[in-house]
Order: structure tokens, then sequence, then C-alpha cells
């Protein structure tokens, strides 16, 4: 059944994705659902949750955030970066990905009009965003009704609706940038890019008076007006609308071009739009430093994705650092008295909330995630090259298979030490641009910190890939890393048992804004990677290569 | 000449599934040996296990006397490898890639090599990514040669070269041979393999069915001749004659098509005593005798067998 058009083998393509991300998302909304009931114990508290909520603003509408609906949708403001995540790689796989490889040729070779292949994938990644949203909508309903929200069924499944629609907006886009840029990568790169500056267009009308009109240019914005899990707040069809027009749009022009270009070819821009080519060299040596070992090609490959997380990691924790400042007065007065707040952004990581480092320690926590999410990025490009063969010559060319695969480790260990430096640099100039003082040392630790964690996953991805193959060795770190958040974030919430609390990584990182690092911890992170490390370098010294 | 590549009882299976069953063949310093067999037959899953790519469930591989597992590294300085489908940085230039193979190999001479990139003309400015696909090849060739290895192991070389690069290869082969190198190149183009191999071994189904030198393979040939006479001549004069596997009656009996294993002595007797008009014979090509080897699920014809 599933080969009998490319509609349907796209869509068994999009499987393993459509039930993974839509219930992995789907538990994303469900988990501030948990906090709900904890942090509106009393009236004062359910009053000091709504005034705190006006203070973060720029991160979503605070609308009825004293209930489930309206807290769970305030809290993943920001996730629709997360949630996009997907959307995003697979419109820009969809048709680059299949030339990359080749099989778009024998795919346009079949007796049917190119338009309508590429029309088939289209549909199949919209159907699949529609499945995932359903399973969301549904995920929210029964996070919900365990948690007593009033919201029933249809609401949930109109957020998940609306969610799809933003997704489709994003998909659309890598698809349309796809077709300027020869490899998939880049054109994954920028939508990701684009992204975030529509997230930072869509916060500027919360932050700054009379300034929608520039939050309109974001896609963002339409997504926003709807709020279906708010009682009584419902959907905006208008936004909607306008979701599904960008979409069509964005796609519609995307195939147009397809269409009418070269297979394995790109639609030429503007000259002026063009970035200066480097004319590469026919002599040789090329003298490269980057072509000297494993070691410094593995880091030549790495540059590029690294600048980008350290511009992510390093623009958060700047970012954080001098919004807290602006806000110190406000925070103060707000935390000081509510202990459901205190509990909240004790399970962030935030520890003691008297001081503004409290609360930095608390967002603080995203940025272990974020460098746990990198290495999981790298450790997929290793699974993927050995899967691929790109390692058969490297391990026929006089190289040990154990300084390969250590030669790639390190390289990920370098740049992951690169990005956390830049973030305590970033930190601390942001702290001095806002005037804030923080402890130098805490900061370190809190920064120099994540290493370990980074590390940890990575090695642990190395081991698994000794058996798995990328797309499962991806699949399984993510939901680690998933799991690890969960516990970390809802577990003390669930009253889970101190073994579970200490299954997470995350409780080993603590709260080293406030407390600095535990050397204990940090050194059984490091013998934990560096004994999941040991074992994947024994497992890949003996498996047979790309089988 | 001693062994520079001993296979004995080499077996490897993938989760229960054949890759290849106890082959075992050896072969000499010096030689050029032509592994042939169809696709799917185990011709890479060898090769991949004499690079240690794979390891084997049971068997020995050595190289230069070294074991191709414990050893590898040791053999890989001896070697010079290319593999059946070359998978590369697909964003570094031709001539980027080269010299990353060259460095991880400690250095190659650059005169040499820039006489292999003049010989296969290959532009190495460009991307991989960017490269026809036998310029991709020209790039992997020219990587497996570039350090003048002791051996080359080579998985269908010139799959995709165009037939002025597979002369320039065949030339360099035999270089390889004359400097005294030995090359290990798997094949399914018999005429290539005929041209430029002193042995050849056939693998089918994962098992070896045959090793020889070219010429002894080509000993086994049945050949055909067509005898045209001037009136017709009946078919059974050839039938029970020495030599004849079958016949066919050809222009209502004025020509016959003979099937021959061995000599022709007794058909040309035959022959002569009627009038003769013309008389042509085939000999078949490596093709023809692979062929032969894999027709009626790959059972080797009863002739053919015991003739190693």
């Amino acid at each position: 059944m599933w080969f009998r058009s490319v509609f349907l083998k796209t869509l068994r393509d999009y499987r393993v994705a459509i039930l993974g991300w839509g219930i992995g998302m789907g538990l994303v909304v469900v988990s501030p659902m948990a906090s709900v009931a904890a942090l509106v114990t009393t009236p004062q508290a359910r009053e000091q949750l709504i005034s705190i909520a006006q203070t973060f603003t720029w991160n979503a509408d605070a609308i009825a955030v004293d209930t489930i609906g309206g807290y769970a949708t305030f809290k993943i403001g920001t996730f629709i970066f997360l949630i996009a995540i997907w959307p995003l790689l697979a419109g820009s796989r969809m048709l680059r990905g299949e030339e990359d490889r080749g099989s778009m040729d024998v795919l346009l070779s079949l007796p049917r009009p190119r338009l309508r292949v590429a029309l088939e994938k289209l549909a199949a990644m919209w159907t699949a965003l529609l499945v995932m949203g359903v399973l969301i909508g549904l995920l929210a309903f029964a996070g919900g009704k365990k948690f007593g929200a009033d919201f029933g069924l249809g609401e949930g499944l109109l957020f998940g609706l609306n969610l799809a629609l933003i997704c489709a907006v994003f998909g659309g886009l890598a698809l349309l940038i796809s077709q300027f840029t020869q490899e998939r990568g880049p054109a994954a790169g920028w939508t990701a890019a684009l992204l975030l500056v529509f997230i930072v267009l869509d916060m500027v009308h919360r932050v700054v008076p009379n300034s929608e009109w520039i939050s309109r240019l974001s896609p963002v914005y339409y997504y926003n007006l709807s709020k279906p899990l708010v009682p009584g707040h419902g959907v905006d069809v208008g936004g909607m609308v306008v979701q599904l027009v960008l979409a069509a749009l964005l796609s519609g022009v995307a195939l147009w071009l397809f269409a009418r270009r070269d297979v394995g070819g790109t639609v030429a821009l503007p000259r002026w739009l063009r970035l200066p080519e480097r004319q590469p060299s026919r002599a040789l040596p090329v003298g490269d430093w980057s072509l000297r070992s494993v070691y410094a090609r593995s880091l030549g490959t790495i540059a590029m994705p690294t600048l980008w997380w350290t511009l992510l990691i390093a623009g958060w924790a700047g970012w954080v650092v001098y919004v807290v400042q602006l806000m110190e007065t406000k925070l103060s007065s707000l935390l000081s008295g509510s202990p459901a707040m205190i509990n909240l952004i004790k399970n962030l990581g935030g520890g003691d909330v008297n001081v503004n480092e409290g609360f930095l320690s608390a967002m603080f926590i995203f940025l272990p995630l974020f460098l746990m999410a990198f290495s999981v990025t790298q450790v997929n490009l290793w699974s993927a090259d050995e899967q691929d063969g790109r390692l058969d010559l490297v391990l026929a060319a006089h190289q040990r298979r154990l300084g390969v695969l250590l030669g790639r480790f390190a390289a990920l260990a370098t740049a992951t030490v690169v990005i956390t430096v830049i973030t305590l640099l970033v930190s601390f100039a942001s702290a001095a641009a806002a005037g804030l003082s923080l402890d130098g040392g805490n900061l370190a630790a809190a920064t120099l910190g994540m290493i370990p964690l980074g590390l940890l996953i990575a090695a642990f991805g190395y081991l698994a890939s000794g058996w798995l193959r990328t797309a499962a060795d991806t699949g399984l770190l993510s939901f680690v890393l998933a799991a690890w958040f969960f516990i970390s974030f809802i577990g003390p919430e669930l009253k889970l048992p101190d073994a579970t609390l200490r299954l997470s990584a995350f409780y080993y990182y603590g709260t080293p804004l406030l407390h600095g690092l535990s050397l204990t911890s940090v050194l059984g992170v490091i013998a934990v990677a560096a004994v999941a490390l040991c074992l994947g370098t024994l497992r890949f010294i003996r498996k047979d290569i790309a089988v | 000449m001693a062994a520079i590549i001993e296979v004995e009882g080499l077996t490897k299976t993938y989760g229960g599934k054949r890759g290849i069953a106890n082959v075992s063949f050896s072969v000499e310093e010096g030689e050029v040996f032509g592994f042939l067999g169809p696709n799917g037959a185990g011709k890479t899953t060898t090769i991949r296990l004499l690079m240690a790519l794979l390891h084997a469930d049971a068997g020995a591989a050595r190289i230069a006397g070294l074991d191709c597992w414990k050893q590898s590294l040791e053999i890989k300085r001896l070697v010079g490898y290319l593999p059946g489908e070359p998978a590369l940085d697909p964003n570094l230039t031709g001539g980027q890639i080269l010299e990353y193979f060259a460095n991880l190999r400690g250095g190659v001479d650059q005169s040499y090599l820039k006489q292999l990139i003049q010989r296969f003309d290959l532009d190495t400015s460009r991307k991989f990514r960017q490269y026809s696909t036998g310029n991709k090849r020209k790039v992997v060739l020219i990587q497996a040669f570039m350090h003048r290895p002791r051996l080359l192991i080579l998985d269908e070389p010139t799959s995709g070269l165009d037939p002025l690069n597979q002369q320039e290869f065949d030339h360099m082969v035999k270089e390889a041979r004359d400097d005294g190198r030995t090359v290990f190149l798997s094949s399914h183009v018999l005429s290539e393999v005929e041209k430029t191999c002193n042995r050849v071994g056939i693998i089918r189904a994962g098992s070896i069915v045959r090793i020889g030198d070219v010429a002894e393979v080509k000993a086994i040939k049945r050949y055909e001749i067509t005898i045209t006479f001037a009136s017709a001549v009946p078919a059974e004069t050839f039938r029970t004659l020495e030599g004849v596997a079958d016949v066919e009656t050809l222009d209502h009996g004025h020509a016959v098509r003979l099937a021959m294993q061995g000599s022709a002595d007794a058909v040309i007797k035959a022959a002569a005593r009627f009038p003769v008009v013309s008389l042509t014979s085939y000999e078949p090509s490596l093709e023809d005798i692979f062929l032969r080897y894999y027709e009626a699920d790959g059972v080797p014809a009863k002739e053919a067998q015991g003739v190693v």
C-alpha cells in the first residue's frame, strides 16, 4: 500500500517523525500544565503568578496564565523554535535532499509531470504536519484532563491545527529557500535564522508600544493570535487563514521554481544578492590547515555549525543576563513573597530566588540543553558518515579506528569548549554592560560546567552508533535529552523519587550560578562520559563498518 | 613468487544473510588478479574483509603475511584501496580530497601526484559533489595510486570511466605490474580482466567457483563453428563426433552450427568429405565463459567441472 504513489511513499518516510515529533512536542506542551496547580494554591500566589507573567510578555502574551491552558500557552511561547525544527528540516530536505542523493533523477524519469511529483511530496509533508497537530492536540487535551483544565477536545485539536499551520509556513519557507541553495544544510540554516528573526519581530509589539505593524511582518504573530487553550479566547480565524495562505504561497512559489529549474541546479539569484565566490585553486598542495589530520578535518567540518550554535547559546546567555538587570526591582518584589514561584524557579535550577542570580540560574538551565542538542546534531553526522561509507577511505588510509573516532570526538570537545568559553565571555560583557554584579567564579562554573554534559550525550551517541543507524541513534539521543529535561523540570512537581531525579544529567549540573559546581558531580559526569566513550571506542574498533 | 594475499576459508554473514562462505584463494606478489562475479556475489564483501572494514565470522585473510584484521594498520601502509561506491565529503574539491588523504598517509610524492592528475585530465578545483560519476572515480583512483602502494585493491575500478580513461587505467595497471607491484581488482567487465589480468577468480553466490590463469579459463571455452556446404548434409554426420556438444541445422540442411568443446579435428575431417563453401569459428570472450558459469542457476556446466 505504501509504495503505490509518491505521496504514500513520502508519508511512509515520515512515519517515525510523525509519531516521535508529535508525541514529543505533545509532551512539551503538557509539561507546564503539571505545575499550574502548585503555582495557584492561594489567591495571593495566583496574583503573583499573573504579575510575574506580565514581566515576561516579551516571551508570550500573558493571558489567563493562572489557568492550565493559559499557562501552557504562555510557557511554550518561544518553544515554537523547537516545534518548527522538524518542518524546517523536512522542507529543506523534501526536494533538495532527493536531489542530493540522486534519487530525484529516477523519480522524475517516471511518466508523470515534475510538478505532480513535487505536489505529492508537499501533500505528504502537510499530511504529516496535520497528523502531528492532531497528536499534539490529543495530548494537550489528555494533559488538560489529567490536571483539571477547562478546555475540551475541540480546543485541543484547534491548538494542534494552529501549530500545524505555522509549521507548514516554515516548511514552505525552507522548501522555497532550498530552491536557491545547492545543499539542504544551508537552506535549513537560513530558515532557522529567519525563524529566529520572525520570533524576535513578533516579540517587538509586546515590548515596544505602538509597534504592532512591525510584528505583523512575522508569521509567528498570526500564530500567536489564536490561543485555543486559553478559556474564552479561542482561535483567530483570520490569523489562521493568513498562515494557510502564506504556507500555500511559499510552497507554491517553491514548486513553481522547481518545475522550471535544472534538477540538481539552483535558481539563479540576482547578481547583487550573490555572495562573492572564491575561486578554488587548481594548484596542489592546497595548503588548507583543515586537511592535515582527521582532527583538523573534523574541526573544519564542525566550524560553521559551531558558529551558529555559539550565536544561539552565547546570545541567549547574554540576552538573559542583560534583561534580568533591567527588571531587577520588579523581580525582587514579585519573587520574594511567592513560595509557588520559588518552587517553579527551583525546579528550573534557580535555587535561592532572593537575588537576580536566582532567576538567572533558572534561565541558565537552557544553556546545557542547547549545548547537548548541538552534540546530538554532531553525533548524527558521525553515524551518517559511517552509514554513507564516508569512513571507508579514511580507515583505509593508514588510520587507526581508535584515532579516527577520538579525532572526531576531540573536535566536538574543542567546539564545546569554544562555545562555552564564548558564552562565558559574552555573559561577562553583558553583565558589565547592564551593570549587573555577578559572582565571576559561579558564572564560569555555570558556563564551563556545561562541557561535561555536552560530552556526556556525545559519548552516549558514539556508543549507541556502534549498533544503531543514524535515524535511530539521533532519535534515541533526542529522547534521552527530552526525558532528562522532563525529569528535572516536571519531576519535582510529580514528586518523583530522588533516585529518578538522579537519572537526569541536569541533576548533576545543579545550580552553578548560585552555588558553584559540585566537584563530585562534575567528576561523576566525566567518569560516565569516559566509560561510555571507552565502550563506544571498543565497539567501533571491532564492528563492521557501514553494514 | 610469494603470495601477497592469502585467504583461507573466509566466511562472512550479515545477520543470517549470506555474504561469503569458505572463500579461499591466494594472489602472488607481482601479478594482476581479477576477481569476477555478478552483482551480489560477494566481491565487495571479500574486499572489505581484506581492508578490515568487516570482521570475518570464520577463516583467515593475510596480506604480506600480516593478519588483515589484527595487523590492519601495517597492511594499510602497503595498500592503495578503491571502494566500489566511493563516498567522500561532497563539499571538498578534488584537490582538497587528494591533499587530505595524502596527509593521512604521511605525505606523498607531489610530482607523481600531479602526473597522475594530468594523466586522468582531472580538474581538481571542482567540488566532489559537482563531479560526474567518471570524474569521481578518477579522484578515488588517483587516491589509490598516489602513494605507489605495493598492493592495489580496486573494487570495480573502471566503472563510469570513459574508454580513453579506461585505457589510461590499463596502462597504469601494466606499469604497476612492471614495477613488481600487485593488483587485485574486482570486476564484472570481463574484457577488462582479459586485457589486464594474469589470473582470474570467479565468485558466485558467496563461493569461489573457479580460479585459474586467464588463458586456462579460456581453455574451457565452448566455441562455435558454422560450416556452410554446397548441398544439404545430414546433421547426424557431426552429432556423435568427439568434441561436438550440440548441432543445429541451418538453411535447410546446407549449413550446420556446432557447439564445440575441445579439439575440432574430428569435425574438420568429417566436413572435408562434403563440398564446403565456408567455415567460421567464434572464439568466446570471457563474458561467454562467465555467463556459462551462471546459467542454470549457476551450476557449472558438466564439462567445466574439475578443469581447474
